[in-house]
């Protein structure tokens, strides 16, 4: 369930960046959750946060404090994104494609050599390299990481996402 | 069949003719056409008699029938004209009868009275634009007209200005108000300003109106004009621009003429082209040409013409104008993988390590040279129209993204791992 739901969660950021929005939102689960703040972490997303129905007010995010968690409210929760624009580059979106590998039906996994090749830029069977820009988001026994941040502590997991401008 | 039958049967038809009472014979033919009869025709009564035979044509006989058709004015009668006419057109009168001779009317005048004649005789009091030519009324331009000097103008300016002043006025001794007084108005000022500065004699010793409504040409050598119309040659193209080609490029793009040459332009497409009118096809060239400088400024143009030279030409000058700069990687490979699609051609372009050379197809390769990448892999996986690859190309290479602004918009700090390794001499 938790990865289906990161499935959706990637077309969805892709949707509205593509769209141009400020923000963004989709269901506060564990698995969306740690992807989102992954993105955050390397600078793909503005900000992260969790908030009901209705969207922080963008002016005041840093100080912007939710709700508390309870079994009541729980189910209503959705994380807030902000998307980022590229204003040297004529507002192009910084986050300009994220595509979901692992989908529910057929999970999958990449070892650290091959993920070495593949933050090279050389294929790695059947994964293309990365290009300029890109990542590629796996979750690991260490959390969720950025595909630099595995190499660097030699561990590999199950690819969730390729996150490209 | 017997051999007696015909034998019996032509004995027994001559037998039967003789037998019959013999009928008139036949004077004429049976009739074949409807007309009347040679015989039935009238003859004339007269035999036709030659003019000369009856004594027509003898000179008393012509001076006679001339005096009485076409008589002379009767001094009655002269005397009636000079009243009606001056003396001169009068002049003209009897000059006219003098040069027509009476036997000359009488021998050689005829009045035509066919349904094509032409519906008057002579009337030269009419201009009939169909018939007669357009009469000149006015001088042949001069030829040797020139412009006026400074002079000569002020001198027509004065001219202009005293033949507005009222003759019949005696304005000795009057007060300066009463002249201007007489002037306004007998003077419309505005409307003399206004002729005076449209309608400007320029020239001097014209002969004033032209029968032409076009104004009349200009002498070929035209003090003070002379050899100013050639296209001005700038010396700082060192002689290599007399034909005036790259006038308009190096006003747009703010190159010299040198630069221009040293750019590296190539035709990669040509395509004959149709258009099929009611009056035919007409066939043109179309031209696809690339412009680069070797140091990753690249252009494309693209030209039409009937003449295939003009086309050239044309899309080659296009192609230097649109020169853009190309992003390159240590000048011989592009940043990452780009990929570009134009129709059914998708054109993807892999950059490759130092020496590996460029593996592209032929058009590709005119591209990469002409931009100066080095190494370099191109594939067409799908179409290979000419046009849609040299386009599709071009739109790859400009769609390379900064890895610098990447970095920028994620907040990152970005190293080029290779400068760092190799300390920045990897070329």
């Amino acid at each position: 369930m938790g990865i289906a739901n990161v499935v959706n969660m990637c077309s969805h950021l892709q949707n509205a960046s593509r769209a141009h929005l400020g923000m963004t939102s989709f269901p506060h689960t564990k698995y969306n959750l740690s992807l989102a703040i992954t993105l955050h972490r390397r600078g793909w997303l503005s900000f992260v946060t969790r908030g009901g129905t209705k969207p922080p007010d963008p002016a005041t995010i840093s100080t912007f404090e939710p709700e508390p968690l309870t079994t009541a409210n729980v189910s209503r929760q959705r994380l807030w994104v902000g998307l980022k624009y590229n204003a040297a580059a004529g507002g192009k979106p910084v986050l300009g494609a994220i595509t979901p590998i692992t989908t529910p039906k057929r999970p999958i996994t990449v070892k650290l050599k091959d993920l070495e090749r593949l933050a090279r830029g050389l294929d790695s069977h059947p994964h293309r390299g990365l290009n300029l820009g890109e990542s590629i988001i796996l979750t690991t026994s260490l959390g969720t990481l950025d595909i630099r941040e595995a190499i660097e502590r030699k561990v590999g997991g199950l690819l969730l996402c390729r996150v490209g401008p | 069949m017997s051999v007696a039958r015909p034998t019996r049967c032509l004995l027994s038809r001559r037998l039967a003719a003789a037998a019959k009472p013999a009928a008139p014979a036949s004077q004429c033919h049976a009739p074949f056409h409807s007309s009347a009869q040679l015989a039935g025709r009238r003859k004339p009564r007269f035999k036709s008699i030659r003019a000369e035979e009856i004594g027509l044509t003898t000179p008393e006989k012509i001076e006679e029938y001339g005096n009485k058709v076409f008589p002379r004015y009767t001094p009655e009668e002269l005397e009636v004209l000079r009243k009606r006419y001056t003396g001169k057109q009068m002049a003209a009168l009897e000059a006219g009868e003098a040069a027509i001779d009476p036997k000359d009317l009488t021998i050689q005048g005829r009045l035509r009275r066919d349904p094509y004649r032409i519906p008057y005789i002579d009337d030269f009091s009419k201009i009939y634009p169909i018939i007669d030519k357009r009469p000149k009324v006015h001088h042949p331009p001069n030829p040797f007209a020139r412009f006026m000097t400074e002079e000569e103008d002020v001198a027509d300016l004065t001219r202009r200005l005293e033949a507005l002043i009222p003759k019949d006025v005696n304005f000795e001794n009057l007060p300066q108000e009463e002249v201007e007084k007489i002037l306004d108005q007998r003077i419309d000022f505005p409307l003399e300003e206004a002729k005076y500065f449209l309608e400007p004699e320029t020239l001097a010793g014209a002969h004033g109106p032209s029968n032409s409504a076009v104004a009349p040409a200009l002498g070929k050598k035209l003090a003070g004009v002379e050899g100013m119309y050639k296209p001005p040659i700038d010396p700082a193209d060192e002689g290599k621009d007399d034909q005036g080609i790259y006038q308009d490029l190096k006003r747009r793009t703010g190159l010299s003429v040198r630069d221009i040459l040293d750019i590296n332009s190539k035709i990669l497409v040509t395509r004959v082209v149709h258009n099929q009118t009611r009056l035919g096809k007409i066939r043109s060239t179309w031209i696809l040409a690339i412009a680069g400088n070797g140091d990753g400024r690249l252009g494309i143009g693209e030209a039409k013409s009937v003449e295939m030279a003009v086309a050239r030409q044309k899309a080659k000058l296009l192609a230097i104008q649109n020169m853009q700069p190309i992003r390159r990687y240590e000048d011989r490979t592009i940043y990452g993988n780009v990929k570009a699609k134009v129709g059914a051609t998708i054109v993807q372009i892999e950059a490759r390590p130092p020496g590996f050379g460029l593996r592209a197809s032929h058009r590709l390769f005119e591209i990469f040279r002409s931009v100066g990448i080095r190494d370099i892999a191109a594939k067409m996986p799908r179409g290979r129209n000419p046009m849609n690859s040299v386009k599709a190309c071009v739109q790859a290479l400009q769609s390379q993204r900064d890895p610098e602004e990447l970095a920028a918009g994620m907040g990152r700090k970005f190293v080029d791992l290779r400068k760092v390794y190799y300390g920045g001499n990897v070329h």
